[in-house]
């Protein structure tokens, strides 16, 4: 077997046209809808001493409106919506803000568990050297207590892993959702052993 | 079909996430670290991103296919991605940033004092094929100042979205021989031996077929092997 390579920084010059606006809308694909609610989701990266974090990458991967994903790994790939690509990036504003619009994920039950609605999200960065990943939920603990992912985090931080409704946000068809990441200090986001 | 096996990296294998001197990685590094499982979110991934992601020509030495040149030694990098047990992995998006020759990025937090070079892409997107490789043609990229007393040595960025959300990787390739490699930062923040080594590209001898360009090969390596079908 062979080593993984070795995990670098984006550092600070990814080009900004790798981060295309149309990589943040998930909710169509190929001139077609996807199925299910549209939402957005968006928050603001915080790095140390809760300073904005501009110019990373945020990209996420989840699954369609009823939890399948279009992938050979899901024996239920044949059924997955084929208007849904399940992945999207943005790159963070001044101010450090990132926003998608995509369907909410369905729940699904996984052989460890019944997944909770939920989005991975990874972020990329000058001074990341290895990418940071967490999970975002959609929901309650209270509807899928086996989440294997979130029953793996200290049940004291597991709520900062939840997206909030964000009526301020909503837009006409989109129903909004907040999730901030402070990725050091005080309530610090979980992120995963990768 | 039998389950990816998909490992933890290895710390003494890879990259700290606090590197001396390079002060972000303090401020942008977590406290703490949770282990998870890997569930089927991260068995799974985006095949076929290239529906979100455009790719363009694999030629960034020109704006056009009939443009003029940008500046500087013209070079073929010739890429392969493997699983971590050598198995080719066909359709990975690649993508490519770096300097031009002059060690200027085509971006605007870039101050480094260098001219821009209109007919350089600065990158692309390119797709492995079957056999799990890709070629790009450019031009080597020059090195640049970092810091006050800080240089990087001439290096090419990669990202690379393969299989699943295990699989993804982002990277960079030195060049061999280049006095800088001593003292780049980043370089030397691998550990020595097999990871440092890892991310120096091999010369190929010159050739009829490179023409005009010097020629190079990379591997790289994704995480990730074909379980064995019994479980394991």
């Amino acid at each position: 077997m062979a080593d993984p390579s070795v995990w670098q920084t984006i550092g600070p010059f990814f080009p900004t046209r790798l981060a295309e606006p149309s990589c943040t809308d998930l909710t169509e694909l190929r001139g077609k809808p996807a199925r299910g609610t549209r939402i957005t989701l968006s928050g603001q990266i915080l790095e140390r001493d809760r300073q904005p974090m501009k110019n990373a990458i945020v990209e996420i991967w989840q699954p369609d409106s009823e939890g399948l994903f279009p992938h050979p790994a899901d024996p239920r790939a044949a059924s997955a919506d084929p208007h849904f690509l399940g992945w999207g990036r943005c790159a963070t504003d001044a101010n450090g803000w990132y926003r998608f619009r995509t369907i909410m994920p369905g729940r699904r039950a996984d052989n460890a568990g019944t997944r909770l609605p939920h989005i991975n999200m990874m972020l990329l960065a000058s001074g990341i050297m290895r990418r940071l990943t967490t999970t975002v939920f959609f929901g309650d603990e209270t509807v899928s207590p086996d989440d294997p992912v979130l029953t793996a985090v200290p049940p004291a931080s597991r709520n900062r892993l939840f997206a909030r409704r964000a009526p301020e946000l909503d837009r006409v068809t989109d129903e909004a959702y907040r999730f901030d990441i402070v990725i050091q200090g005080a309530e610090e986001t979980p992120f995963f052993l990768d | 079909m039998a389950d990816t096996v998909y490992q933890p990296y290895i710390d003494s294998k890879q990259t700290p996430h606090r590197v001396q001197g390079y002060a972000r990685t303090f401020t942008r590094t977590p406290d703490a670290f949770v282990e998870r499982p890997v569930t089927l979110t991260e068995r799974t991934g985006p095949l076929g991103v290239e529906q979100r992601l455009a790719v363009g020509s694999a030629d960034f030495t020109r704006t056009s296919p009939d443009g003029p040149r940008a500046q500087g030694p013209l070079m073929l990098l010739h890429g392969r991605v493997v699983d971590d047990c050598d198995s080719p992995v066909a359709g990975a998006m690649i993508e490519v940033w770096h300097a031009n020759a002059s060690g200027k990025y085509i971006h605007e937090d870039d101050a480094f004092n260098a001219p821009f070079d209109p007919n350089f892409t600065g990158g692309g997107r390119v797709v492995t094929d079957a056999d799990g490789r890709f070629s790009i043609t450019t031009v080597k990229p020059g090195p640049y100042r970092a810091g006050p007393a800080s240089w990087r040595a001439p290096h090419i960025h990669f990202s690379i979205i393969g299989t699943s959300w295990m699989d993804r990787m982002v990277t960079q390739m030195h060049f061999p021989g280049e006095p800088l490699n001593d003292f780049d930062m980043l370089l030397n923040a691998a550990p020595d031996g097999t990871p440092r080594e890892s991310m120096i590209a091999h010369a190929l001898p010159p050739s009829i077929e490179a023409g005009d360009a010097s020629a190079f090969e990379h591997v790289f390596v994704l995480r990730g092997h074909a379980g064995s079908g019994d479980g394991g």
